[in-house]
């Protein structure tokens, strides 16, 4: 061959190189064209909820006509991150288009904040939305966007418009009166032995159960063979208490709502609660209404009430104690543990350990765990999907207490320490603990429905977050009343045995 | 533009630029640092003709009327408004004599919502000068009418009014619109040059600073028989919060306001204090001291006075690793050598002229004309707010004799004063705040 000959043949390969590429180019251009468009994820996402719910939501339903299309949100808006997003994504998605049915999945669950931050970039919202002060944005909406505009890295833009991509019809919120739907009670229950009792609210139609818990002695704290101890947990330390009454289950939408009913006001400053004080206003301020809707949709009545504030929960006591003439209060986490373990010796109040029952590990978050058991005591993350459940779905413990350890966690009266149990094992003798005397954080014990079993243990001790919980509340000042990011979280009541 | 004047007087770190300086300050903390260096200009450039509209006609609003008409060729005053008539008459005379201006007595409008009816007199630029307590209020009107803005400082006396300037400052962004507020030091040419200096490094680090508005007993009013008591207290407004945020915000916004530009950044906390000396009228102070706190730890000292008979002193001081200046016109070496001056044009039989070629009051105006005619809009108002809000935390915390933090005034809804307007009795608390005892 020539060189003539074989420098026309490279030339000639090149050629057809380049052609090859920009046919490859092409084609695949072609085929992420074509991958991007709202049809072809439809056809994966069958879900008719996921469509219906985008075409009646601003994104398509606007007045200036525009569509915003699935992989404008649900993609990075640009660069390397948009490929391999869209790779992985696309994977995932054939792999549960060929191997799941789409009718087992939990579209309510996945619908929520949080599994919705996982599928929605930030970037792609502000790459649309470029000026967030546009002419007719609400007084609201602007001091909403501008701490927005403090505080970008804590917030994305669906903590507050979850709705705007995918819309779900608004149940309006009003403070609907359950607590006047039958005999409406003149006056409150009268005790006069220590027994169980059912407290009646006067004025009201509402009753709940309460529990006597006898006086004792138990060991508080977790025990050297719970395999899930904390630091902060240990060491065990006795402790002797008086007597107490505490609520069956934690306080109820019809309980609250009662409260709410007879004190809500418009007042939401501390100042404000100050100065009606000073002026020998003699009322407990009550709370706000609140911002959407506080039972999140899952229907309120016997659920336990959630979102109220560790100050509106001591209100809330407040109010009943002046109703009915007792003294109710938070439980101080002494009171709260020994209730929960009812003098059971295990880390449950029922068989097994958490290794039985946790999904975290390899092999059960594949196969799952035999849970039958933790099941009929507690609503956790295994069974709860996501959401609280009544009190009457599961069996009470040894006292006749239902929810201790499941639900949604309780706020507790002790200001919160790392160290309690340092502190209390230097003390000899000890009588009815009641916490640090100062903090800046409260205790809050018991699991809720979105924790791991690990954390359903009784001896679990866990703390209030009151700045992260009022993140997202575009008020200013926040809230008093509401926290705007915290929904696992209730309480219930103690009322303390008067001879 | 003369021939005679020094390199540096063709430095201007327009408005424009102050907003991108104010990288730590500004509200949206990811703007770059970067210094955008526009031409001084004596005149604005010729244009079409540009109305503009005054609302707040005393003598800081015939002045700023007065200033706007200077800054260059085709500059009318359209419309005039204010609570009182007498204020209307005598701005429209001033206008008349000075400048030879007739404003036509159909634009001319009395009363509480006179600024409705000036904003859309068919303007093109909106004069804000009424007492602080209006102008958030003004503000939005005027930017959701789409107009262009120049207002006075401060530009709120609380801190739901700041952010709302805030808010409406970011509308009038997107809107492309021009706002200046009258921190007319950032529009000083010697100011802007020594600025640029200490941008550059010419003192290093900057470590410290002090800032000072220390002067005598400004002008007060008694009350007449035949005015209501809201009438008395607009005409006494430089004597009561709720109407100019009291002296630290109403006057010495203009030292911290030139702390933040050099620092680039705003305190975080305030402890100050202060007290009522010999005020006559009103519920205000009469002199504030104000230590800032910073989130490197800095601190920054600030005081006020209105008293008579002391020593008066309105300037500036920063100190940086290398040096020090007083940010108008020297820059000194640690050991206190003139490192740098900035050369003021020589005028012939005045010795040592310490003059910049422009006075300020116009070149403002003449930056604003020139941003809306030749189509580049800036906007001040969010680092005056930012400035006024300085001001206010250093207000509350001598008022309370607690220290307040950034993160407490930008999340108060303090809100002073009524928001019934009309002229009779006004229904707040007039009371004169005792620290410690808040």
């Amino acid at each position: 061959m020539t060189e003539k000959n074989k420098k026309r043949k490279s030339i000639y390969l090149k050629l057809l190189l380049v052609l090859f590429g920009m046919f490859l180019f092409l084609i695949l251009n072609y085929g992420y064209e074509e991958s991007s468009t709202n049809e072809f994820c439809e056809s994966c996402h069958v879900h008719p909820k996921a469509t219906q719910s985008w075409k009646i939501s601003a994104h398509v339903y606007n007045e200036s006509g525009v569509t915003v299309n699935c992989v404008d949100c649900h993609l990075p808006p640009s660069g390397m991150e948009k490929f391999t997003a869209k790779a992985t994504t696309g994977i995932r998605d054939l792999y549960g288009y060929l191997f799941k049915d789409s009718t087992d999945f939990n579209w309510e669950k996945m619908s929520q904040r949080e599994f919705a931050d996982k599928h929605v970039y930030q970037e792609g919202c502000l790459n649309c939305h470029k000026n967030l002060f546009p002419p007719k944005l609400s007084k609201k909406g602007q001091d909403a966007h501008l701490y927005f505009d403090q505080n970008k890295v804590e917030i994305r833009c669906i903590n507050c418009h979850l709705e705007t991509g995918h819309y779900h019809e608004k149940v309006e919120e009003e403070i609907v009166d359950y607590s006047k739907s039958g005999i409406i009670y003149t006056e409150a229950a009268k005790v006069d032995s220590f027994k169980n009792f059912t407290e009646k609210i006067p004025g009201t139609s509402v009753d709940f159960e309460m529990i006597a818990i006898p006086s004792g002695k138990y060991l508080f704290g977790s025990s050297e063979n719970d395999e899930y101890k904390k630091d902060y947990e240990t060491p065990e330390v006795e402790v002797s208490l008086n007597q107490f009454w505490i609520g069956k289950a934690e306080i109820t939408w019809n309980e609250y709502y009662a409260f709410m009913k007879e004190t809500g006001t418009e007042g939401r400053t501390e100042d404000q609660i100050i100065k009606s004080r000073l002026n020998n206003v003699d009322v407990i301020s009550g709370p706000t209404p609140p911002y959407g809707d506080p039972g999140q949709g899952w229907g309120k009545e016997n659920r336990p009430a959630i979102t109220m504030t560790y100050y509106a929960a001591n209100k809330y006591c407040e109010w009943l104690s002046k109703k009915t003439g007792k003294k109710y209060r938070l439980p101080t986490e002494a009171e709260w543990e020994y209730a929960a373990s009812a003098n059971s010796k295990g880390v449950y109040f029922f068989d097994g350990n958490p290794s039985d029952y946790t999904s975290e590990g390899f092999w059960k978050s594949i196969f799952g765990a035999d849970t039958n058991i933790i099941n009929s005591y507690c609503i956790y993350k295994e069974n709860s999907m996501n959401k609280t459940h009544t009190p009457n779905s599961v069996k009470p413990n040894q006292y006749g207490l239902v929810n201790m350890l499941g639900n949604v966690k309780e706020f507790c009266s002790d200001y919160y320490s790392e160290n309690i149990h340092d502190i209390y094992k230097n003390q000899k003798d000890l009588q009815n603990p009641k916490g640090p005397g100062s903090g800046n954080e409260f205790v809050i014990r018991g699991g809720s429905y979105l924790s791991d079993a690990a954390d359903l243990r009784i001896s679990a001790r866990d703390f209030t977050n009151q700045k992260t919980w009022l993140r997202t509340d575009p008020q200013i000042p926040k809230s008093l009343w509401w926290y705007s990011d915290c929904k696992d979280v209730g309480f219930r009541v103690v009322c303390e045995f008067q001879k | 533009m003369s021939e005679k004047l020094n390199r540096r007087d063709f430095l201007n770190i327009s408005a424009v630029a102050a907003t991108g300086i104010m990288v730590g300050c500004s509200v949206a903390s990811d703007k770059k640092r970067t210094l955008e260096e526009v031409k001084f200009l004596d005149q604005a450039p010729d244009g079409k003709v540009l109305k503009a509209g005054l609302i707040g006609c005393g003598g800081r609003g015939s002045g700023a009327a007065i200033d706007f008409l200077s800054a260059g060729p085709n500059l009318k005053i359209h419309a005039l408004g204010d609570v009182f008539k007498d204020r209307v008459e005598e701005c429209k005379l001033k206008l008349k004599n000075e400048k030879q201006e007739i404003v036509a007595d159909e634009n001319c409008f009395i009363g509480f919502d006179a600024y409705e009816k000036v904003i859309n007199s068919g303007v093109d630029v909106i004069i804000l000068a009424t007492p602080p307590h209006f102008r958030p209020m003004h503000f939005e009107a005027a930017v959701d009418a789409r107009k262009h803005v120049f207002m006075e400082k401060p530009v709120a006396v609380d801190p739901v009014g700041a952010r709302s300037v805030i808010a409406s400052s970011k509308k009038a962004e997107a809107l492309g619109l021009v706002v200046g507020t009258g921190t007319q030091r950032r529009h000083q040419r010697d100011y802007v040059a020594t600025f640029k200096e200490i941008y550059e490094g010419k003192i290093g680090e900057i470590v410290t600073a002090n800032c000072y508005w220390n002067q005598s007993q400004l002008w007060f009013r008694n009350p007449q028989p035949e005015w209501s008591e809201m009438e008395y207290m607009i005409r006494d407004w430089v004597n009561w919060t709720w109407l100019s945020g009291d002296h630290i915000v109403e006057q010495h916004v203009h030292n911290i306001d030139v702390i933040n530009w050099f620092t680039e950044k705003h305190p975080i906390k305030a402890v100050g204090f202060g007290s009522r000396q010999r005020r006559v009228t009103g519920d205000q102070f009469d002199n504030f001291s104000v230590d800032f706190e910073y989130e490197n730890g800095m601190h920054v000292h600030s005081m006020c006075r209105q008293i008579n008979g002391c020593t008066d002193n309105v300037s500036e001081l920063v100190f940086g690793s290398q040096g020090y200046t007083n940010c108008r016109n020297k820059i000194f070496d640690l050991k206190g050598n003139i490192l740098w001056e900035y050369q003021y044009p020589q005028i012939e039989g005045v010795e040592k002229n310490e003059s910049v070629k422009v006075s300020p009051y116009v070149q403002e105006h003449i930056d604003l004309v020139k941003a809306i005619r030749e189509n580049k809009p800036f906007v001040e108002a969010e680092n005056t707010a930012i400035s006024t809000m300085c001001a206010i935390m250093g207000r509350m915390s001598a008022y309370s004799g607690k220290e307040v933090t950034w993160d407490e005034v930008m999340n108060s809804d303090l809100k002073l004063g009524t928001d019934v307007y009309e002229l009779g009795k006004v229904n707040i608390e007039k009371i004169i705040h005792v620290p410690g005892l808040a």
